[in-house]
């Protein structure tokens, strides 16, 4: 017999595992704070599924984010006992 | 776990010995509980053919390890000198490193 001292010993390396992968952070969020100033267009929070609703001159897209429709201030808000919502508002010129 | 059983006759002598599992105490390469069971193991089983001159059955996993089926023992003193002592050894391995090894013996 060959004088192999690991005989007795798991395989080389362990075995594999089927784990090991991950994927980038998708930076999901708010992109425009409560009270801050938007253009029309611009995105406010990035989320999946409606963590936060849309309010007021707010739209959602295929993926859920949120833009505003008109140029104007950010205003987070509750909407009825648990849900959040958010609306832009536009500012008298 | 390694698990060590030799079968003895009604004289006490060994007819079989079966080794299997393994040490894990220590990774791949550091493991010293498997390799002194495997020196002492695979020493017997060359001692036997080329010292002894006798021809046992012997059945391994190369593969994976773990498997160390040697039979059709001699009777002879040289032959169960060397097997008892590859029990002694292995004996003394349990006592030291109990969680790695168990050793029995089978009549």
């Amino acid at each position: 017999m060959i004088m192999n001292l690991q005989f007795f010993s798991h395989h080389k390396g362990g075995g594999s595992t089927a784990n090991g992968r991950n994927s980038a952070g998708r930076r999901l969020g708010t992109k425009a704070a409560d009270g801050s100033m938007v253009t029309a267009g611009a995105i406010i929070y990035r989320q999946r599924g409606t963590h936060i609703n849309p309010g007021e001159n707010v739209c959602r897209g295929g993926d859920d984010t949120l833009y505003a429709k008109v140029a104007g201030v950010v205003k987070f808000e509750r909407m009825g006992r648990s849900k959040r919502k958010v609306s832009v508002y536009p500012v008298a010129e | 776990m390694i698990r060590a059983h030799f079968t003895l006759d009604s004289n006490r002598r060994i007819t079989t010995f079966l080794i299997t599992g393994h040490a894990d105490a220590g990774p791949y390469g550091q493991d010293i509980v498997c390799a002194a069971v495997s020196a002492l193991a695979i020493s017997t089983v060359n001692g036997l053919e080329k010292l002894v001159k006798v021809a046992p059955q012997v059945e391994s996993d190369n593969q994976n390890g773990g498997l160390l089926r040697v039979s059709q023992l001699g009777a002879d003193h040289d032959s169960q000198l060397l097997l008892n002592t590859l029990l002694n050894g292995l004996l003394d391995i349990q006592e030291s490193y109990p969680d790695n090894i168990k050793v029995k013996m089978l009549n």
